[in-house]
């Protein structure tokens, strides 16, 4: 005889978790390598990211499917709910991270006829403090330890408020010159669509706090401390 | 004793001969709520539930220590009536035993055996645990007829009405379902909640879902320990012992 039942599931849960870092590792690739296509106006990159989208979709179906299954069939409990349940809401924010790099890869050859103006003025920076974000709450999840997103409040402020000095500085610049208008309309987007990814990170970050402790927690709010 | 709670044990240990079945066991169960007990076999839940009506007593061997606080009196105390007791402690076993009588004389057996004579009340007494037990539909034409010609689950819901008939104020279930297929499982899930709002019911079940089902508290039992005991909601979604998060996550057992 093979193994039982309850090994089973806690197989078929560990191919899960790590179907999903698969999926969690293709969406940030997709924005940061979106962001790094824009700087470079590298247009073949941001083809690859293009090309992206449907794994996005293929594996956000697949996890989903596997996890409905699981339930079905195992009706689990305690800390292997909280498991499932975290991962259905994180393939929900995996696939916008996905779809925001998308969004941004579509722009990348409209920009890329002439210079950028001001170095792409904060969005490198801005996309580096999402994706650190996004790679700390994949570390909590993967660690199973909440350490990695205990200042994700801060983080994310910090994010905001860098896109208020982005849309700030463009103003100025479309001002200057109508010429820029179309660039810089563009970079508030991109700026708006970072913003909402680092919102996404904070969302994942409350569930994995959830699926870890069994607590609820309002990241608007404030993460308790430990 | 605060009112809220209908029995309550202190430091209740219990032993077969020399095997320590029960070890320590201090709760407080709420009135008018549901609460279950689970654990792996063997674990002593059966043997706890049996201990609010003294059911232990039949057993060669058995010796308790400690104290059963039912409404504010110790059931194990040197004045108790452990016949007094049974009366406001009813019980219903994994197999639904039916008296091999008709349906009318399952129910009306207990109160006439507690002295009532007239017709007229004994009738009611039958129409109103039938009912309560969620039978009468099923069973009005037919009182007269053999109680051992119902369902599984009727004769099931049937042993709830006789125990509802001599009017407890708390029904032990020890594994009522184990014996019944889905559909007549999930009747007496749904007589369970409803049987909350009069009673106060304690089942014992091997079958977490349906803890978690019907169960506003939840104990977990292991090798005669209480482990934990809490909001069922709590125990199933994120229990405190790492015993508890092992056993309902089928870690073991």
């Amino acid at each position: 005889m093979g193994e039982n039942m309850s090994e089973k599931f806690h197989k078929e849960l560990r191919e899960l978790k790590e179907n999903l870092m698969k999926m969690a590792n293709l969406s940030k690739e997709m924005l940061h390598k979106s962001v790094k296509a824009l700087k470079e106006q590298d247009v073949e990159l941001a083809e690859w990211v293009l090309s992206n989208k449907s794994h996005v979709a293929e594996w956000d179906a697949k996890i989903e499917e596997d996890a409905f299954l699981l339930i079905t069939l195992h009706q689990p409990m305690a800390k292997d709910m909280r498991t499932l349940a975290c991962a259905l809401k994180m393939i929900t924010y995996l696939a916008r991270i996905g779809r925001y790099g998308k969004d941004i890869a579509a722009i990348v050859k409209e920009l890329a006829d002439k210079p950028h103006i001001a170095k792409l003025v904060s969005i490198p920076q801005m996309e580096q403090m999402v994706c650190s974000m996004i790679d700390d709450a994949l570390k909590a999840y993967e660690e199973w330890d909440i350490k990695y997103i205990e200042n994700f409040k801060e983080r994310d402020d910090e994010v905001d408020a860098l896109r208020y000095s982005i849309f700030r500085e463009c103003l100025t610049y479309m001002m200057e010159d109508q010429k820029n208008i179309t660039r810089c309309i563009n970079y508030i987007i991109i700026a708006r669509y970072l913003e909402r990814c680092a919102d996404h990170a904070c969302k994942m970050a409350e569930k994995i706090h959830y699926m870890i402790t069994g607590e609820h927690i309002d990241i608007d709010d404030k993460i308790p401390s430990k | 004793m605060g009112e809220n709670f209908v029995v309550e044990t202190n430091n209740l240990n219990l032993w077969y001969d020399d095997n320590h079945a029960l070890i320590d066991i201090n709760m407080k169960i709420k009135r008018n709520n549901v609460t279950a007990l689970i654990g792996p076999s063997g674990c002593g839940k059966s043997t706890l539930i049996r201990c609010f009506n003294r059911m232990n007593d039949v057993i060669d061997g058995c010796k308790v220590k400690g104290e059963v606080i039912f409404n504010g009196k110790n059931i194990y105390g040197s004045s108790a009536d452990p016949v007094g007791i049974r009366k406001k402690i009813g019980m219903v076993f994994q197999k639904p035993n039916p008296f091999p009588k008709s349906i009318f004389e399952n129910i009306a057996y207990g109160p006439k055996v507690a002295g009532v004579r007239e017709k007229k009340k004994l009738n009611e007494i039958v129409e109103k645990s039938i009912k309560d037990a969620a039978l009468w539909d099923e069973v009005k034409d037919r009182l007269s007829e053999s109680a051992m010609g119902l369902s599984g689950g009727q004769q099931q819901r049937l042993c709830i009405a006789r125990a509802l008939a001599i009017e407890p104020e708390v029904i032990l279930m020890d594994e009522p379902c184990s014996a019944l297929d889905p559909i007549a499982t999930g009747k007496i899930e749904d007589l369970i909640n409803e049987l909350e709002k009069k009673y106060t019911v304690i089942i014992v079940t091997h079958n977490m879902q349906q803890a978690a089902r019907v169960s506003d508290f939840t104990g977990f039992m292991y090798l005669g320990k209480l482990i934990e005991f809490g909001e069922t909601q709590q125990i199933f979604e994120s229990p405190n012992e790492e015993l508890t998060e092992r056993y309902i996550t089928g870690r073991f057992g």
